[in-house]
């Protein structure tokens, strides 16, 4: 999938999908909704993902193994 | 009256904390119907509170530098004793909070008294606070429109001057964006600034507590007293006090200032930009700095807002999603179902987001950005003319701050004093974000104080009636 059909995916049979595997039940009257935003954060990821990273990008949050305290 | 002065008079003995509060309460009793700011109205713990600053007094002790001030809270703060609510229906059947959050032990370690909680968008995610359980927030420059949000109550109980500060959350904007929409000062400190255990967490990622105030001297003062070290925030930096309130009169001599272009020069109204000008020519600032990858931030902020909100919140989502506010809902299902390489690669792009924003403070110290892309818009409007094309509301008034949110940057939010003069829409309230590097609210704080000398910046009165 190109970033131009990003938000031409089958939003609604992915929520289904993926709700599934979640155990999430998805009212059918909010899957509207929710394939909305889904295509909303599509263009989003395209966005993000148009940044090529390197392997030494790493996430930002850093796990702390432990805190010392004043 | 300002919480420098009624802490002045009531360390003086020339008012008690006791009859501050009751005039306070009395006011809120019969303005607040016109705002829908608070949510809660705390008297008993308002009135043990003011009692124990006039006690401290009569023993010769000191009561604080807040002594006797009211505030109030976002209602994702724990108040002891007080359900905290995040906005939410489902957080109604819940019991009350055992004690108070971090941030309010130290408020009323300083002396202040807390005398509720506010208005805020359900769970923190929205800029607009049409909270469908509790209403709107009202703006108090024109009650048909939004205070923005998601701490919209805590935007208009200042600009209404219910009570001299309040307390917020900013995860995406939700301190910026009232403040610019009602006219007053907000800041979102550094990410990891100020603890904020004891609040209701969004997206633990990226949020911030902050105050609100009527001016800088009062930020600064509330600011100050809630800095500490608690080691229940997991996220929460070691860093000494640095008190701003000292900084105040020392003006920017030394101070670099830069105007961010490129992406912060468009998707917003003209007198946006004519504010940000308007501030950078009271400063002489001249040197345009480009925040790189602006679009691409905020877009990774969008992704992890949604996936650990959605994630935050799924128990409820399996359950009772019908219980949720329609306006959040649906991001939150959504949020729940996205591919996790989604979310990782949105947190990789974050960091190098990051590393390439942090160079731009070689060259600078603040850097002045729009606030909103427009100012207030009428409660229940759901688009808006931006550029030539229709565009959504409650994402789009986010469109300035979450890129810098982001990244954790401290940003000072402050009012144009005259709205009218740069082109607002009947001269509604207008702010400018002030942002510096990581631990520099010093900076932002003396920039800040410079403006408002100058005249350039200041809460605009709200009309009567």
């Amino acid at each position: 999938m190109t970033s131009s059909d990003r938000t031409a995916f089958d939003a609604e049979g992915y929520a289904r999908q993926a709700a599934a595997l979640l155990d999430l039940p998805l009212d059918p009257a909010h899957l509207p909704g929710v394939a909305a935003n889904l295509r909303l954060a599509a263009q989003m990821a395209a966005l993000v993902a148009s940044r090529t990273l390197a392997p030494e990008d790493e996430p930002a949050p850093v796990f702390v193994a432990g805190r010392d305290t004043p | 009256m300002t919480a420098q002065a009624t802490a002045a008079a009531i360390r003086a003995g020339k008012r008690s904390a006791a009859a501050v509060v009751e005039e306070a309460l009395a006011d809120i009793a019969a303005r607040d119907p016109l705002y829908n700011a608070f949510t809660d109205v705390t008297a008993d713990r308002a009135r043990r509170e003011a009692a124990a600053v006039d006690a401290a007094i009569a023993a010769g002790r000191n009561p604080g530098p807040l002594a006797g001030v009211p505030y109030a809270v976002k209602n994702l703060f724990d108040l002891a004793g007080v359900t905290t609510l995040a906005g939410a229906k489902i957080e109604r059947d819940k019991p009350p909070a055992a004690r108070d959050a971090f941030l309010v032990r130290r408020m009323q370690a300083a002396g202040a008294v807390c005398l509720g909680a506010l208005n805020m968008d359900e769970y923190a995610y929205g800029f607009t606070t049409e909270n469908a359980h509790d209403g709107p927030a009202r703006n108090p420059h024109d009650r048909t429109r939004i205070a923005g949000g998601s701490s919209g109550g805590s935007g208009a109980a200042i600009a209404a001057e219910l009570v001299p500060l309040s307390l917020g959350s900013d995860t995406n904007g939700s301190i910026r964006v009232p403040s610019s929409l009602c006219g007053i000062f907000g800041l979102k400190p550094t990410y990891g600034r100020l603890s904020r255990s004891g609040s209701f967490p969004f997206v633990a990622s990226l949020d911030h507590l902050g105050p609100f105030a009527h001016d800088t001297a009062d930020l600064a003062l509330c600011y100050d007293a809630m800095q500490g070290f608690d080691a229940e925030d997991p996220a929460q930096q070691h860093r000494p006090v640095e008190a701003v309130a000292p900084l105040l009169r020392e003006g920017i001599a030394g101070l670099r200032i830069g105007v961010a272009d490129g992406y912060f020069a468009r998707g917003g109204h003209p007198y946006v930009f004519a504010a940000v000008e308007a501030v950078a020519r009271a400063l002489d600032a001249t040197q345009r700095v480009t925040i790189p990858d602006a679009a691409l931030g905020r877009a990774a902020a969008f992704l992890i807002t949604m996936a650990e909100g959605g994630n935050l919140h799924l128990p409820d989502l399996r359950v009772r999603p019908d219980d949720f506010d329609p306006g959040t809902r649906d991001r939150f299902l959504a949020g729940a179902l996205l591919p996790a390489s989604w979310l990782v690669q949105a947190q990789r792009l974050r960091a190098a987001y990051r590393a390439e924003a942090l160079r731009l403070f070689d060259e600078v110290d603040v850097i002045l950005a729009p606030a909103t892309p427009h100012a207030a818009t009428p409660i229940g409007q759901a688009t808006i003319a931006v550029d030539g094309e229709e565009r959504p509301i409650r994402p789009h008034l986010g469109v300035f701050t979450q890129p810098i949110s982001c990244i954790g940057l401290p940003v000072l939010a402050v009012p144009m004093a005259d709205p009218a003069a740069i082109g607002t829409p009947g001269g509604l309230p207008i702010g400018v974000q002030l942002i510096a590097a990581p631990w520099r609210e010093d900076a932002l704080f003396r920039v800040a104080a410079e403006l408002e000398r100058r005249g350039v910046v200041a809460a605009p009165p709200v009309p009567a009636g």
